[in-house]
């Protein structure tokens, strides 16, 4: 039994190519992100944005070496990979409200976004909390990974409530709209992805997280590059309907 | 005092909202992580990797280095599943 595990192990730790180079691309454009931000003299001003994709820089050179180090199947591996996810997901939801902040910049209601984002945080926890204090073992690790998925889907429905602020407050700035939709776009795949796995078990999907978590550095990547901080777009003009 | 009491009225919508989304995303969810943060591979999580009692053998091991594998509890046979570590004593549904 235990030589048949071993063996088990062994074809788990390992890697298969494709995961590895998409690895690889990943954590170079989220290098190039942090690169560009600074170029362009971006970095202070989406610092939030900036400090999350650094961090995530950081996270995925971590889990590198200790998969490198302990192997795909390893504990050690399972419990970094989770506790940093929480710390990456928090730093996503403060950039996301970083966003919030920029966007209602005009309306003088940094206070309340601050005060909202903190007792939504706080709601969420204490939510988390009430759904895995029950576990019998392991509540920490639970709550971790549940907190973790709960402020994902916050972090959706934030996503779709500022895009319809950008809309009503008629906000003009590409770069905060680039972020904002490519955002959107990067929970909603996920989302979609997930549910679609869910309810059609044999819908085989191998890369397809992977490759959707390359998106959001990638549309990073174009909005610091190629898209001037002077740039302005209209998006109400598309979508509001003349009355 | 009122923006203050619309910010929780706000915070609480947007809350009851996500909970919602989740229920309604997750409603046939085998436990399996929903994101990850970068495009590095995802493990299972701990409490489902590092059970006490008699767990299959994951589906990772057999089947190659899919990103996300399937929990172990769904994993291989036909025969009795034993409940997942964190479902032993405890009765709130996960994920």
């Amino acid at each position: 039994m235990s030589r048949e595990l071993d063996q088990g192990t062994k074809v788990g730790n390992v890697l298969g190519p494709t995961q590895f180079v998409i690895w690889c691309l990943g954590i170079s454009l989220e290098a190039t992100v942090v690169v560009c931000a600074i170029l362009r003299g971006s970095f202070r001003r989406y610092i939030f944005l900036n400090l999350y994709m650094a961090a995530t820089l950081l996270v995925e050179i971590g889990r590198f070496k200790i998969l490198k180090h302990f192997g795909y199947s390893a504990p050690e591996f399972t419990y970094f990979y989770f506790y940093s996810d929480a710390l990456l997901t928090i730093l996503l939801y403060f950039a996301l409200i970083s966003l919030y902040t920029v966007v209602f910049d005009e309306m003088k209601a940094e206070k309340y976004v601050r005060f909202g984002a903190v007792l939504l945080l706080a709601g969420t926890s204490l939510f988390t909390y009430a759904v895995v204090h029950q576990s019998s073992a392991k509540i920490l690790t639970h709550f971790v990974f549940e907190l973790c998925q709960n402020l994902y889907f916050v972090g959706l429905v934030l996503t779709f409530v500022l895009w319809g602020a950008v809309l009503k407050l008629r906000e003009t700035r590409t770069r905060v709209i680039q972020f904002v939709l490519s955002l959107g776009v990067y929970f909603s795949a996920f989302a979609v992805t997930y549910a679609l796995r869910n309810l059609f078990p044999h819908f085989q999907t191998p890369y397809l997280a992977q490759a959707i978590g390359f998106f959001l550095p990638f549309a990073w990547v174009y909005t610091f590059w190629r898209v001037p901080e002077e740039a302005r777009l209209a998006p109400s003009r598309v979508t509001v309907v003349p009355r | 005092m009122s923006r203050y009491l619309a910010v929780v009225v706000l915070v609480m919508l947007v809350l009851v909202g996500a909970m919602g989304l989740k229920n309604v995303v997750t409603a046939h969810s085998d436990g399996s992580p929903v994101m990850a943060n970068g495009t590095g591979p995802v493990p299972n999580p701990p409490y489902m990797a590092n059970g006490t009692g008699p767990v299959p053998n994951p589906p990772y091991r057999g089947n190659g280095t899919g990103p996300v594998p399937n929990p172990p509890y769904r994993a291989n046979g036909t025969g009795p599943v034993p409940n997942p570590p964190y479902k032993v004593s405890g009765t709130g549904s996960i994920l």
